[in-house]
């Protein structure tokens, strides 16, 4: 997995952050008569609004991440920005371990629970450090959505000294298997 | 859009009609709904179960003790009476083909007029549309009601059935009954053999195609039990297989016995046809 960079100079301007998980579920590729995560997409939604209020957002994510948040995106009339261009707002495409239980789509890992949990106490304390020292091998023995994106997450959020950053869980669960959060984080 | 008296459907929406029969003859419950309360409580079971139409019959279509006017409306108006206050959001349906068994029924608020014998009395399309309710126009090559076919043949089964059916559609209409009112049905096994039935099945997309909905009443019939070799009561999986192909030529409404397996059948073969989506779609997309 290879961090994408961070480019200096454009990062400082970020004030906002919104985590959604790469979820294909949430594309409008595959509709169902019920939606299977219709808790999840509102609070995606909710947290998109907020992140692209301040005008375009830039993506971090893999291609799928990326697609996820383009439709995410979509839905709430958030434009997409480029990655040169500045934007206030960042949506980090990226998700907890997929191995949390025999059903899970990576089947059960004892070592899931743990990871996940030191994840989400990273999130929610907007740790910096513990985020960019993500272990991203073991991540991605995990099936950890995106390790890179976390990692990015945390050197967004070294931009600022510690403790200028707040993180506001919406949606902290593990439906299938899979960890999500949905979170904003706001300096 | 589809108009049933009082209700109106999508057009990408099938519809199940469940049989109820109010007879002590029919070939596959022999009897079991005669009695009026074990009736109501088969229109109660098949509402649970999701169907969306009844269609109470009076007369068993084949041959028998013949059966009047006055009979048949004895065994239906009040039942058709009593489940309108029942289940006031249900589709009523009323097998019969007498103009005056019609009148009857839709004052006792039918929604619908089966006439399975393809128009055998004239002056049902005038009930109908008096009455602002739809009707459903088959095919039965000119059979007399009640009676099995005899070496009848057909130098094209499914165009004779087009043929008929969308004449016998149009005489609806021109007597008053609404457009979005008029259902067809090629009328498996009346007035057909099994080779006929089973082209009509094969072939159901041409009627699909005349853009009127199409009806199919395939429940444990002969041309599947001839088909697979089984009596009736062991025909509900070769049923369920010509569900599927006519399900996947577009059919709309399905007459049935067995509304849950038939609910199932026409949804899977619409959602494999593309024309519903899954009804919970999540492996391999958390």
């Amino acid at each position: 997995m290879t961090a994408h960079s961070v480019a200096t100079g454009t990062a400082a301007a970020v004030s906002r952050i919104a985590v959604v998980p790469g979820v294909l579920a949430l594309l409008p590729d595959y509709p169902s008569r019920v939606d299977p995560v219709a808790d999840l997409r509102a609070a995606c939604l909710e947290a998109v609004r907020w992140v692209g209020a301040g005008g375009p957002v830039r993506v971090v994510g893999d291609a799928q991440g990326a697609r996820v948040a383009e439709a995410l995106l979509g839905a709430a009339s958030v434009p997409v920005s480029g990655a040169g261009d500045g934007a206030a707002g960042v949506l980090v495409v990226a998700n907890g371990t997929a191995r949390r239980t025999e059903k899970a789509p990576g089947y059960l890992d004892d070592r899931a629970a743990g990871f996940d949990a030191a994840l989400g106490a990273a999130l929610r304390g907007a740790d910096a450090e513990q985020l960019t020292a993500l272990d991203t091998a073991l991540a991605g023995e995990l099936l950890v959505g995106h390790p890179a994106g976390w990692v990015e997450l945390g050197s967004l959020l070294a931009q600022l000294p510690s403790g200028e950053w707040a993180a506001d869980v919406l949606y902290d669960d593990d439906p299938f298997g899979v960890q999500y959060w949905v979170a904003t984080l706001s300096s | 859009m589809l108009r049933l008296g009082r209700q109106t459907f999508a057009d990408d929406q099938t519809l199940v009609m469940a049989i109820v029969n109010r007879t002590p003859d029919s070939f596959f419950d022999k009897g079991a709904t005669w009695a009026e309360e074990k009736a109501h409580e088969r229109v109660a079971s098949v509402v649970a179960q999701g169907a969306e139409i009844v269609d109470i019959g009076g007369i068993k279509a084949a041959p028998g003790v013949e059966i009047s006017a006055a009979e048949e409306k004895a065994r239906v108006v009040d039942f058709v009476a009593r489940v309108r206050e029942e289940h006031p959001g249900l589709v009523i349906s009323v097998d019969t083909w007498r103009a005056e068994v019609g009148d009857a029924v839709c004052q006792a608020g039918a929604d619908l007029l089966n006439d399975a014998w393809g128009g055998a009395d004239p002056e049902l399309v005038d009930v109908a549309a008096q009455h602002d309710v739809a009707m459903v126009c088959t095919h039965t090559g000119g059979a007399t009601p009640r009676t099995r076919p005899f070496r009848v043949e057909y130098e094209d089964v499914v165009r004779a059935a087009i043929d008929d059916t969308m004449a016998y559609a149009d005489r609806a209409v021109a007597a008053g009954v609404r457009e979005e009112s008029v259902i067809i049905d090629p009328a498996h096994d009346f007035g057909k053999n099994t080779f006929h039935s089973l082209e009509v099945t094969r072939r159901l997309g041409e009627m699909v195609a005349t853009g009127r909905p199409v009806l199919v009443s395939l429940s444990n019939k002969d041309f599947v039990g001839e088909s697979l070799d089984l009596p009736v009561g062991e025909r509900l999986i070769g049923t369920l297989a010509a569900t599927t192909a006519c399900a996947l030529a577009g059919a709309r409404i399905y007459r049935v016995h067995q509304v849950v397996e038939t609910r199932q059948t026409v949804d899977m073969a619409n959602v494999i046809a593309g024309r519903l989506l899954p009804a919970r779609a999540i492996r391999g997309l958390q």
